[in-house]
């Protein structure tokens, strides 16, 4: 008796769990044996470039697809034999989908129509549920009489008036403009917020991820190469693919050359690069190839050693070009001691008015432990 | 300059000549059914309606137009369930032999009239049913058809796949999903043709001059027999009343679906 009721409890903490789920086409993987649990109540957005297999994976999570292997659990059931319009999951689409030949309150009236709520409820819900969208008033539109950011929230009013257990948003943002998105990620959060439903957010845009999430999962060619919450993806990434997909990320080829703990030395064109952090489970002996990484933004630009004091790693090198971005500059800057490679390098110090022009020596100087060590 | 306003001036010629040519038998017939005269010519002899008179008592006339109502009508509510459910099939689903059908429905404008309407007598004389108007609706229908499949996938490859996706997401069975969200989507279609489906069963005469008999003669199989005796004027009359038809059903369209349907359809 006890312990079935700590297993219900536990099923009950768990909103979606994924269970090494796979999904082949023809001879495509669209997605490989990807598993992942998502607490109740959490934001977890799906970063990955297009083709990765995002989509893919919420499709078999809103049921329109069934996984070719594996198992999908919603609330602790396994939901391969429930079809989509018996999972109570809201879906955003990619294009909207929305009913081109019904008013915005009629979209919205949809799904509880399709439930029999009695035309008070209804009603009554969509008048809530177009205010807490902000569109008040607008529900006699038609959808073409609305612009891009009101069929946005209309979409969303749609997929959350019969209070699913999950949100599923296909990048439904993707086709705003960035002003537009990035307000829009931030209503997504307050909503979500507001309402503490569950969601799962698909998106190619970093900044979305980082901005939005409780939970970033990484994707690349259908295999989940991270998951964690936002600030440790940034920081902590798993793999060489997440340091590059995540920020601006700056490689040095080289070889293990000892290891003690999580701190590893590096030789790259026979600099030694000691006090370096390993990655998360990188296995890592010495002798293996590598590859460190260290953010642009890590990275310090001074003309002399004078402006690096307390920097580990300091290496001489030459400004390549710089760009003028606004807030920051970016510096590409060519290093002879590590074989030629081209550093980049933001320098986000408008106080100085310190600029520094192609052709010039400068040094860059950065803290050895944040430079992360991934096996090549 | 000058070279951009030849160019319009040539096609502008074009358009009035090829719109002469096009309207040219309308104003002809529609003209010589006004005459006061007692027979068929162009310009009219004075203007009268006598010749409308003498169609609204000629009690074969009416009969064979009545007839002919009968045959269209069968034949549209035949293709409405049938013409949308292949229509939707075709543009929705990867059908097997989808070429094959694609060929099928280029089939009218390839295979004359003449062989189809034999076949089919062959069928109905087999079947004991020639004479009778069930027949010929159901033969106008087979050999009209593709028009009909052709109007409704014209407007269901408009509608998303994300669609039908978004309403299942919403609770919708699969039947809901139809009624809702695949029928009102591809309804301007339907409606395009059936008005397309009535007036083609309206105004066809080679298959139903193969199908009727004596009893059971249609408008068109009336008219021609009508001119092979003496050509009368109320002939002009009653083709005006054809003409009337079918203007009516554009009409009607353009108020119901718009008629841009068909400048857009590919
Ligand atoms: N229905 C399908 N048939 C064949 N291949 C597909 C299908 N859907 C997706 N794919 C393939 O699966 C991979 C992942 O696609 P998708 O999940 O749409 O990626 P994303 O949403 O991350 O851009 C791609 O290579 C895509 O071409
Ligand atoms: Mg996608």
């Amino acid at each position: 008796m006890g312990i079935v009721s700590t297993d219900l409890h536990k099923a009950g903490a768990i909103a979606v769990s994924v269970k090494d789920v796979g999904m082949v086409f023809g001879d495509v993987h669209a997605v490989r044996s990807a598993s992942f649990d998502l607490p109740k109540g959490k934001f977890l957005t799906i970063l990955g470039p297009s083709g990765s297999g995002k989509t893919t994976l919420l499709r078999m999570i809103a049921g329109f697809d069934n996984p070719t292997s594996g198992e999908i659990f919603i609330n602790g059931q396994p939901v391969s034999a429930v079809p989509p319009h018996r999972r109570a999951i809201g879906m955003v689409f990619q294009k909207l989908a929305l009913f081109p030949h019904m008013t915005a309150a009629e979209n919205v009236a949809f799904p509880l129509k399709m439930r029999r709520h009695d035309a008070r409820t209804i009603g009554e819900k969509v008048e809530r549920y177009l205010e807490l969208v902000r569109l008040g008033g607008y529900g006699g539109r038609r959808i073409n009489e609305l612009s891009g950011g009101q069929q946005q929230r209309v979409a969303i009013a749609r997929a959350l008036v019969f209070e699913p257990d999950l949100l599923l948003l296909d990048e439904p943002l993707a086709a705003l403009d960035r002003k537009l998105r990035e307000e829009m990620q931030l209503e997504f959060r307050r909503i979500q917020k507001e309402l503490g439903v569950t969601t799962i957010n698909v998106t190619h845009d970093q900044r979305e991820a980082l901005v939005v999430s409780d939970e970033v999962i990484v994707m690349d060619g259908g295999e989940i190469q991270q998951k964690a919450q936002p600030v440790h993806t940034y920081r902590s990434p798993a793999n060489a693919f997440v340091a590059n997909f995540i920020g601006v990320t700056n490689f040095i080829d080289g070889k293990v050359s000892a290891i003690s703990g999580s701190t590893v030395s590096v030789e790259s064109n026979g600099q030694l690069l000691s006090g370096v952090t390993a990655a998360d489970g990188a296995p890592l002996v010495p002798g293996t190839a590598c590859s460190g990484a260290v953010r642009a933004e890590q990275i310090r630009i001074a003309s002399a050693r004078a402006g690096l004091e307390g920097l580990e790693t300091i290496v001489e090198g030459q400004v390549a070009d710089s760009i003028f971005e606004g807030e920051r500059i970016v510096y590409e800057v060519t290093v002879p001691v590590l074989g030629g490679a081209i550093l980049r390098v933001f320098n986000h110090d408008p106080v100085s008015h310190l600029q520094f022009g192609p052709g010039e020596n400068v040094r860059l100087g950065w803290n050895a432990k944040d430079m992360h060590v991934f096996k090549k | 300059m000058t070279g951009s306003r030849s160019k319009s001036i040539v096609i502008w010629a074009f358009v009035v000549t090829a719109l002469l040519m096009l309207s040219a038998p309308t104003i002809v017939v529609l003209g010589a059914s006004f005459t006061a005269g007692n027979i068929i010519t162009f310009p009219p002899e004075g203007l009268s309606l006598k010749w409308y008179g003498a169609i609204a008592q000629a009690s074969d006339l009416r009969q064979a137009f009545f007839r002919s109502l009968i045959v269209a009508t069968i034949c549209t509510l035949i293709s409405i369930p049938v013409g949308t459910l292949a229509g939707i099939a075709l543009s929705k689903y990867r059908v097997r032999f989808a070429r094959t059908i694609q060929i099928y429905l280029l089939l009218p404008f390839t295979i004359p009239l003449i062989g189809s309407g034999i076949g089919m007598m062959l069928v109905f004389g087999e079947m004991g049913a020639l004479g009778k108007l069930w027949p010929v609706g159901i033969a106008t229908c087979v050999i009209n058809l593709p028009f009909m499949i052709w109007a409704v996938t014209a407007s269901a490859s408009n509608l998303s796949p994300d669609l039908e996706l978004a309403a299942a997401n919403c609770g919708a069975p699969p039947l809901q999903r139809f009624l809702y969200i695949t029928l009102p989507a591809v309804l301007p279609g339907i409606i395009t043709g059936s008005l397309l489906m009535f007036i083609l069963a309206l105004n066809e005469f080679l298959v139903s001059l193969l199908l009727v008999d004596a009893r059971s003669v249609t408008l068109p199989v009336q008219i021609y027999n009508s001119i092979r005796s003496i050509i009368t004027p109320d002939l002009a009359a009653i083709s005006v009343v054809f003409i009337a038809c079918a203007g009516v059903a554009i009409a009607l369209l353009d108020r119901l679906v718009g008629l841009d349907i068909f400048l857009k359809s590919k």
